[in-house]
């Protein structure tokens, strides 16, 4: 009995602690990157880009940008995103339609539920941006990009 | 708590063995036959008496089973386990339920290392268990924080499908209460073999394994009662020592 006692006390306490296990890395974003013939480049004016004429916006006043993470609706089918470059003496719009599917995803109880999403088709207006090719379709916890935006 | 009744059985079933009454000695020419039991000695049916508890404690989570087993040769015993496991789970601070209440099964052995006939036991166990269930998730105050404007769209997911299979080792013993009446104690390490879930996400919990979690461990406290051979055994056996008792009586 007095054998079996520290061993049950272990038990007990092991017992006793639960852990959630939630991933720590838990935003969901769209991530993009610029290029012109096949080089990398960034946008040096500032880039604001906005949901929309009246959504939120998801990226203010924004300069040097070389890439994007970006928050896509969870419930709606299309997104349209607004995007504005603002020079000195210029003034750059361009609008992309990202059409895509939604999945909810959970992991337990005790972590927050999401939605990750898998884009089926990109287009755009050509003030700036030349085309839009899709690289990763889904849009997840990982960060790896999803969109190669071809600048003119 | 199962070890600690576990080792309470070994202690006491240890004593009763101890306090057995020494037999006379037999004569010197006489060889003493092996115990041998017969091939079927019972069969037995038992019931898992913390799930119960735990359901009508209204804990968070219950595997409720009851299980049919056979004895062959008081060593080798087939058994079929049959429960309902129960899960309740509110998230802390997320808002997210999850809800299951579903049936599984297990087939296995338990084999008797006491190779005394005396009506104690201690099992060696092996289960192979499954179970195909459907649970519901679901968040009443779910908002998407950047379009969403904070209005919250309740977030439903009902009767969401999945399969789990799973294997279990572990120890038990039993021992007998009264005439046909036993309990018995077992602790299990369990290991998940498969589990076929949704693709929006893996089930909180998979009715009698618990957690869904690689392995984890569990265990049974059985009252047990035996039918068949071994109870009509038990009967006459107590119908022979209460005449021997009034046989002595009047003597």
């Amino acid at each position: 009995m007095r054998r079996c006692l520290p061993i049950l006390l272990t038990i007990l306490m092991l017992a006793a602690c639960e852990a959630y296990d939630c991933t720590l890395n838990n935003h969901v974003g769209m991530y993009a990157a610029f290029d012109r013939d096949g080089t990398a480049v960034q946008i040096n004016d500032t880039l604001t880009i906005t949901s929309g004429k009246s959504g939120p916006t998801l990226l203010n006043r924004s300069v040097n940008t070389a890439s994007l993470n970006l928050s896509l609706s969870y419930w709606q089918e299309a997104d349209t995103l607004v995007l504005t470059v603002k020079g000195t003496d210029y003034l750059l719009r361009d609008t992309v339609w990202i059409k895509k599917s939604n999945l909810v995803h959970y992991e337990s109880p005790d972590c927050p539920a999401t939605l990750f999403h898998t884009i089926e088709e990109v287009r755009s207006t050509n003030e700036f941006i030349k085309s839009i090719t899709v690289t990763r379709s889904s849009v997840n916890y990982e960060t790896t990009t999803n969109l190669q935006i071809h600048l003119l | 708590m199962l070890l600690l009744l576990m080792c309470l059985a070994a202690t006491s079933l240890r004593a009763q063995e101890q306090t057995e009454p020494q037999q006379a000695a037999p004569a010197e020419t006489e060889v003493p036959k092996p115990e041998k039991a017969p091939l079927i000695s019972g069969v037995a049916v038992s019931a898992d008496l913390v799930g119960f508890i735990m359901k009508a404690m209204n804990a968070k989570f219950a595997n409720m089973e009851v299980a049919a087993r056979l004895n062959i040769l008081d060593k080798y015993f087939p058994v079929a386990e049959l429960g309902i496991g129960d899960c309740h789970r509110e998230g802390a601070e997320t808002g997210n339920t999850f809800d299951v209440t579903s049936p599984y099964m297990r087939f296995g052995l338990d084999y008797n290392f006491n190779k005394k006939h005396n009506g104690n036991r201690l099992f060696a166990i092996f289960r192979y268990a499954f179970s195909s269930f459907k649970y519901d998730f679901g968040n009443e105050t779910f908002t998407d924080p950047i379009y969403g404007n904070d209005t919250p769209i309740p977030l439903r997911l009902d009767g969401q499908k999945a399969t789990a299979q799973w294997l279990e080792f572990g120890l038990g013993v039993e021992t007998k209460l009264w005439s046909f009446v036993r309990l018995g104690w077992s602790f299990r390490y369990k290991a998940r073999v498969g589990l076929n879930a949704p693709d929006e996400g893996d089930p909180y919990f998979v009715p009698g394994f618990g957690r869904n979690d690689g392995s984890g461990w569990g265990g049974t406290f059985n009252l047990v009662f035996d039918v068949g051979k071994s109870a009509k055994k038990a009967k006459a056996k107590n119908k022979s020592n209460t005449e021997q008792v009034k046989t002595v009586s009047t003597k």
